[in-house]
Parts: structure tokens; C-alpha cells; sequence
């Protein structure tokens, strides 16, 4: 069991090297953040003068190196853009996105498995047929159009919720939370509801595939002839055994919707860690770049070693001794 | 059923209710690009220097609708010789925390500008050979070369606070700013806005306006929407698809105003080049239906530009005409220069740039293809893009610019001159156009100070290379639009340099 969980940890840092010296090389050709750091006027000289002073101008094995020592040691570079440790700057983000993708999740979870459940039991119902219909949407809608159109009708035609920003925060030690005040929710309405839209999707149509084929088992028969109150039937003994792929299926998503909720944290100018990384981009502010990669990398790397061992955990037929 | 949905109603209702109007005192700005830093030295583009303008102050300043150098921190200049500029400083001025303004800061803030780490003004900071202090309250200084436009650029350097900026570590100076301005940082909160609270000791009188409340919104119809829903009072960077809807919008008023910056087209001219040909040139000019551009990609907002500077610069030439369109006369030059079947050359450009950047030049290869050139588009990002330009390895590339000095000098200098690494010119000659005459030229300009000899002179210059060598084709001077809430009495007139001055906004 050691060897494995070993081997698997070795695995893990030899991706993480790769992806970061993937990204560093292709950050690399994604646009000089010297000539903006020297302003629009300085001469080729100054330039020079720059690009030295910020160690650009030396070669890329030395400077792929240095960041690596460096990230060894906690120290991820500094912002050349804000001149900020670029892992504070990320972290300061992190709040924002974390309670954005959590109550998406939270979304699209309760109200993913509810309508499945709904839709399981009698799948020939008009309603149902529409609510089928209306998950096909949720998954071929892009976000940003569904953003927009959210914005479109709830911000400017019916003018009842706020169509951008995170409202009033409140800080709670390291935190700023925006779930704590009455402004901070009606923000979040909107950006979660996009956010929530295509896992919502995902999960209903889940949950309606697992029901079906549990209700039609001989416990359920069983559960049924002994005469149980329908709720029990449905949310005891079948939805329980449903679940089990759903959580697994909804925790994976959850980590990609924090590490990649760009495109809708952009729409709304939700002050996350997509829009900064976005904005990075522009900029060329490579250190933020790169440390968000490796962070997300990180992030998911670390979850599937934990599921990894886990699984071997539980089947010793996967462990490589 | 009914009552599910009277439910519905009710949360709706409730919803909309607590979205409470803003208070009186407080403006909510919502602009199109965040702060990078609140370093004032740390980034020399204008949306930064738009929130460090309130911030802090230079020794002087810009005022009104055209632009005019006022006294700011300095209350007057000399200019005794070429390189010589003497400050006498206003008295009584203190920072944001209570520490006096002196020549001391001064001296600081210019030296400052050289290191790297710390400021994007290397340029202006290495111009400088010596800061003297003769007294307080008084500063002298010497340039290594003469530099007409120095005094012309000193509203965008701003006078830091000395003991508190050396106390602090840089990248804490650049999220708290301490400085003279009108206005002090309440609260930064980066993506989401900056807070600023009024100076009541501001030097000028304390501003109207007690609140402002910075937005920044990058995308266009997320800005529209916080408009139009009235979460803003003004926006500016309004995207000309959208002009239409504001304009009809009863409850919004819409401010254009003609911009700074004008777009072009830079050409190089390696000799044996088609285009090194001046016909060639002409004709390219001439096959290019500016006004057609202007109507259906700039929708109106827009006006024809013959030059590169615009009417408040020094060297702006009302004479120059710009040549008509004419692809019937653009084709006779062709064949005339012996390419009556055309030739093939690649156009560059930023899309993320200029205001419908990426469909300008669309409509530019089409044009070109009419008369017979064959048009190769690459459109990029400006972050791949400008290095293109700075490495000098494009052949035609769609561009923009304004000059914050209002000089044309320098302008030319960096633009058209040919790429001289020595002298430091023709860093953004990124065509490689190399012209013997314009350069011995703006050359002679550098040590021109007397403002009408030089007008006269950057007059000539200017001439020479928009009408006699072609060295650029112009396209058009952009159209600033900002979008005000009507019936808050708002009293906004916009700047010439897209600036946001609080101080000069009242209601």
C-alpha cells in the first residue's frame, strides 16, 4: 500500500513539472510584458535596461530553474503588473470564486436531483417531456449567452436583480464573504444561476437514468407490496442508492467549476480568480499566469491522488503490489 | 398553483425593493478597464493615470475640454535655457497623511522614474542629468539633451510623498496611495471597485462630489446593463453598437466627444518593394473608402483623419487635405508603377485595441483587393501584436495613437523616423519606413522650444510626410461616447486624454 501511494505521489509531481514548464514555455510566446513594463516611450536601450533588471534576458532553462526553486520554496514570483506576490493576489480572489461555484453546485445539485427524481416517475408527462427538453438546452447553451440573456431580462427588462458585481461584502478574517449580507445574495442569484446551469443538466439527467433503473428493481417492488408511504419509497430506498455516482460526478465538476468559471465571472464582473486570470492574460502578467495554472493543477491533482487511493483503498485489486 | 406563484411575486417584489437608490452625495462611475496598480508611476497608460489623477497631483496639470497646461503643485515654470527648467513650488500643500510638500519630493519622484522596478517613466526619469534644490520650495531641472515637450509632460508625473513611499515596501505603495490629490483611497477591492472619499484640505477648495464609487466593467454589455438598470451614473467607454439603444433610452443622455487618438496605417518602404514606389502608395491611399469606414464600421462616431496628430498638438497642419477616394485613379497608379495585376502584402493588427480594430482592417483588405492587391490578414492580440511592432518585422500594420504631451515631436520621432538603436528612434517604426529627409528634419526640431517657430516647423515636417511621402496612410480620429443618467444633475464634461477627474465633476 505505501509503494502505491508513493508511486501515485511520484506520478503527481512529475505532471506538475510538466505543466509547468508546458505553460511557462507557451507563456513565454504569449506577448513581451517588457515592452509595456518599459512604457510606450523608452528607447531600445531602456528596454534592454528592463528586461535585465526583471532577469528576462536570461536563458529560459536558467530562468524555468530559478521558478522552480523559487515555487519550491513558497515564493510563486511577483505581479509584473501590480508588483505583488502573485499568489496573494490570486488568494485575495479565491473567496469570490469559491462562494460563486459553491452555491452553483448547491444549485444544481438540489434542483438537479429534485426535477430528475420528478421527471423519473412519470417520464411520458407533457411536464416532463418540457423539463427533458429544457436540460438538452441547459447543456448546448453556452454560458455566455445564457449570462447575457439572464442579465438582459432579471437586470434591465424586469430591473429586480443587480446585473453584475458581488454587492456589498462583509470581511471575516481572511474571508470576505458576500453570502452574509442581503445585497451580496442578490448578486450571486444570476451569476449562479449560469454557472449552474449546465451541471444542473448534467445531474437531472443522471439522477433520472439511475432512478429508472432502480425503480424498476425487486426491493422497490418489495417496498412498494409492503405498503410504504410513497416519499419513503422514492427518497429513501431508491434516491439513496441513485446518489452515490451523482455526488462522485458532482464533486468532480466542482472543482473545475472554481478552477475555470472565466467566461461567467467575466460577464458579470464577478471580482473571482477567472477574472483575474483574464485580465492577466491581456497584460501578459506571466506570473500570475503561470501560478494559477500550477495552482488549478495542483488542485486537480491532488483530488484525483486522493480518489486514486481511496479507490485502493477500498478494492485491492487496483494496488500495484 | 396561484399561490406558488403569488410567492414568486412576492420574493421578486421584495428583490427589487432592496435595490435602494444611491445616495446623493455619491457617484457610481463605471469605466472599461480596471487599475493595474495604484503605483503612479507604475503604468503610463491612460486608464491608470485616470484613477491617479484624483489620487495625486503633478507639478502641473491639464484643464478643460481642450486640454490646457495649468498650474498644478508648481504655481509657475522658467525654461532659462535648452536644458534648463526651473519649478517654483506652491507652499502649504500637504500629503494624504500630514507630511508638508517640498522640493525634497520632488527630487524624489523624479529620480524615482528611472527604476525599473518601480515605474514605467524610464524614459522621462533617464532624460534627466540633474535634480538641484535650490530652496523649499524651489526646483531646477537639467536635461541630458533639450527636450521642448518636457513641461508638457508634467501633468502624468505625479509627486509622490517621500517618507512614507521609502518607509513602504513597493508593492504596498502601490495599493495604498498617498499623495495631494483631491481625493483619498477609501477602499480598493480589485475586480469589484475603488472608493475614493473627498480631500477636504485639497489645496484647490474641497471637491463637490463627496463619494465616488469606481467600477470597472470589462464587458460591453454588462456595462450597457449596469446603465440602463441604473446601478451607474456615468459610463464611459460606450461601445458604438450600442449608441443607438442609449440614444433612445428616455432616461439616458449620451456625450460624444471627438478623441484624441487617430488610426492609421503604417506602410514600410524596403527599397524594391512595391510599396517603396510612391504611386503604389498613393494608390493604396486612394482605394480605401475612409468614408464608408467611418459610416458603417465606426456607425458615425468617427471623424476623417489626413495626419496623425490631432488639432491641439503642436505641428498639426489644418492644410493638409486627405486624397480622395478614387479607385479608378488608384488603379491607373498601379499599372503606371508597373503593377497593374497587383502585388500581395500581408496587413497586421491588434483586435483588442482600438474600437472595431479587427473590421477595420477587414474592410482595408477588401478595399485593396478592389484595385488588385492581394491582402493577407493577420489579426492579434495586442499582447502578441506590439512586440511585432517593436521588433520592426511587419511590412503593413493598422495602428493608433495620441500623444499626451500634445507634441507632435515626439511623436514622429518614435512613429516614422527611421529604427535607429543608437539615437533611441523609431522604436515603433515597426514597417521599417526609413526616410533620409524626414529624418535630418526631426532631427533639426529637437532643440526647438520657441512654441510658434516650432509649430511652424512641426507644420512643415508634418507636411512633408503625410503629403509628399506617404509615410502613413490616416484613417480616422476616434469618438469618445460616455453615457450620463439624465435627471441626476450630473455636471460632467468629458477631457480630451479620457481621463476621469472627479474634482471636475459636480451636481
Amino acid at each position: 500500500m505505501a509503494s502505491y501511494i508513493i508511486r501515485r505521489i511520484l506520478q503527481g509531481i512529475i505532471v506538475l513539472l510538466a505543466v509547468s514548464m508546458i505553460c511557462f514555455i507557451i507563456f513565454r510566446y504569449m506577448g513581451d510584458p517588457v515592452l509595456t513594463l518599459a512604457g510606450k516611450y523608452a528607447t531600445f536601450e531602456q528596454i534592454q535596461e528592463v528586461r535585465e533588471s526583471f532577469g528576462l534576458d536570461k536563458p529560459m532553462l536558467e530562468q524555468y530553474l530559478r521558478f522552480v526553486w523559487n515555487a519550491l520554496h513558497g515564493n510563486f514570483g511577483v505581479s509584473y503588473v501590480s508588483r505583488v506576490p502573485a499568489l496573494d493576489l490570486i488568494l485575495e480572489r479565491l473567496p469570490a470564486t469559491v462562494e460563486l461555484a459553491t452555491t452553483a453546485i448547491g444549485i444544481a445539485f438540489i434542483l438537479g436531483t429534485f426535477l430528475g427524481v420528478i421527471v423519473s416517475l412519470k417520464p411520458f408527462a407533457i411536464r416532463n417531456k418540457v423539463i427533458m427538453a429544457g436540460s438538452l438546452g441547459g447543456i448546448s447553451m453556452p454560458t455566455f449567452l445564457t449570462g447575457i440573456l439572464l442579465i438582459m431580462i432579471f437586470g434591465v427588462y424586469l430591473g429586480v436583480l443587480p446585473p453584475y458585481g458581488r454587492g456589498e461584502t462583509v470581511q471575516v478574517g481572511f474571508w470576505r464573504t458576500g453570502l452574509l449580507t442581503l445585497d451580496g445574495i442578490r448578486h450571486i442569484i444570476l451569476p449562479a444561476l449560469t454557472l449552474a446551469g449546465f451541471q444542473l443538466a448534467v445531474i437531472l439527467r443522471l439522477t433520472r437514468a439511475g432512478m429508472r433503473e432502480v425503480l424498476t428493481q425487486e426491493y422497490i417492488k418489495t417496498a412498494w407490496a409492503k405498503g410504504l408511504p410513497p416519499k419513503k419509497v422514492i427518497f429513501k430506498h431508491a434516491l439513496r442508492n441513485v446518489l452515490i455516482p451523482v455526488i462522485t460526478i458532482t464533486g468532480l465538476q466542482f472543482g473545475e467549476l472554481i478552477a475555470f468559471s472565466i467566461v461567467t465571472e467575466t460577464i458579470f464582473q464577478w471580482p473571482g480568480m477567472g477574472n483575474l486570470l483574464l485580465t492577466s492574460m491581456f497584460e501578459s502578467d506571466q506570473p500570475v499566469i503561470v501560478t494559477y495554472i500550477m495552482l488549478a493543477a495542483l488542485v486537480i491533482i491532488s483530488i484525483n491522488i486522493l480518489v486514486d487511493i481511496i479507490y485502493a483503498f477500498l478494492n485491492p485489486k487496483i494496488r500495484y503490489d | 398553483m396561484f399561490k406558488r406563484l403569488a410567492f414568486l411575486m412576492c420574493l421578486l417584489l421584495a428583490l427589487a425593493w432592496s435595490s435602494q437608490a444611491l445616495a446623493a452625495s455619491k457617484l457610481v462611475v463605471a469605466v472599461d478597464s480596471p487599475p493595474r496598480t495604484l503605483n503612479p508611476h507604475g503604468s503610463d497608460a491612460d486608464s491608470n493615470l485616470s484613477f491617479m489623477a484624483n489620487f495625486f497631483d503633478g507639478l502641473l496639470q491639464r484643464v478643460g475640454d481642450q486640454g490646457a497646461l495649468k498650474p498644478a503643485l508648481a504655481v509657475k515654470f522658467e525654461h532659462p535655457d535648452l536644458k534648463t527648467w526651473k519649478f517654483y513650488l506652491r507652499e502649504g500643500v500637504t500629503f494624504h497623511n500630514g507630511n508638508p510638500f517640498t522640493a525634497e519630493d520632488v527630487k524624489f519622484t523624479f529620480e524615482r522614474l528611472s527604476d525599473p522596478q518601480v515605474s514605467e517613466f524610464i524614459n522621462t526619469g533617464q532624460s534627466i542629468e540633474s535634480i538641484e534644490i535650490i530652496d523649499d520650495y524651489t526646483v531646477v531641472i537639467r536635461t541630458k539633451k533639450p527636450i521642448p515637450w518636457f513641461a508638457n509632460n508634467m501633468h502624468q508625473i505625479f509627486i509622490m510623498d517621500k517618507e512614507s513611499t521609502e518607509a513602504r515596501e513597493p508593492g504596498e505603495v502601490g495599493l495604498k496611495p498617498i499623495g495631494t490629490g483631491a481625493y483619498k483611497l477609501e477602499e480598493w477591492v480589485k475586480g469589484s471597485y475603488v472608493r475614493l472619499q473627498a480631500n477636504k484640505d485639497y489645496w484647490e477648495g474641497a471637491p463637490d462630489l463627496e463619494n465616488i464609487e469606481v467600477r470597472p466593467i470589462k464587458e460591453p454589455s454588462t456595462r450597457f446593463a449596469a446603465l440602463v438598470s441604473g446601478q451607474t451614473d456615468i459610463v464611459s467607454g460606450v461601445p458604438v453598437e450600442l449608441y443607438s439603444k442609449i440614444v433612445d433610452n428616455p432616461k439616458l443622455s449620451i456625450i460624444s466627444r471627438p478623441a484624441r487618438r487617430s488610426v492609421f496605417l503604417a506602410l514600410g518602404n524596403n527599397p524594391g518593394s512595391p510599396v517603396s514606389d510612391i504611386r503604389v502608395r498613393k494608390a493604396m491611399y486612394m482605394a480605401i473608402n475612409e468614408g464608408e469606414i467611418i459610416e458603417k464600421i465606426m456607425r458615425g462616431h468617427a471623424a476623417p483623419a489626413a495626419q496623425i496628430p490631432d488639432p491641439p498638438t503642436i505641428g498639426y497642419n489644418p492644410d493638409i487635405q486627405r486624397l480622395d477616394y478614387d479607385p479608378d485613379q488608384a488603379r491607373e497608379l498601379l499599372a503606371e508603377a508597373g503593377y497593374a495585376d497587383g502585388f500581395e502584402i500581408t496587413l497586421t493588427g491588434p483586435n483588442d485595441r482600438y474600437v472595431q480594430d479587427e473590421k477595420i482592417a477587414e474592410a482595408v483588405a477588401k478595399y485593396l483587393a478592389k484595385v488588385g492587391i492581394d491582402v493577407k490578414l493577420d489579426v492579434k492580440p495586442k499582447s502578441i501584436f506590439f512586440p511585432e511592432v517593436f521588433d520592426g518585422s511587419l511590412d503593413f500594420y493598422l495602428i493608433g495613437w495620441f500623444d499626451g504631451t500634445f507634441d507632435m515631436g515626439r511623436t514622429y520621432f518614435k512613429l516614422i523616423h527611421s529604427r535607429d538603436k543608437e539615437g533611441g528612434f523609431g522604436s515603433l517604426n515597426g514597417a521599417n519606413f526609413s526616410d533620409p529627409t524626414i529624418d535630418i528634419l526631426l532631427e533639426a526640431t529637437a532643440d526647438i522650444v520657441d512654441r510658434d517657430v516650432r509649430k511652424q516647423v512641426l507644420q512643415d515636417v508634418n507636411k512633408i510626410a503625410m503629403t509628399d511621402k506617404i509615410a502613413v496612410i490616416p484613417l480616422h480620429y476616434q469618438e469618445d461616447l460616455y453615457a450620463v443618467q439624465k435627471g441626476k444633475n450630473i455636471d460632467f464634461t468629458p477631457r480630451p486624454d479620457r481621463w476621469m477627474v472627479y474634482k471636475e465633476i459636480s451636481r
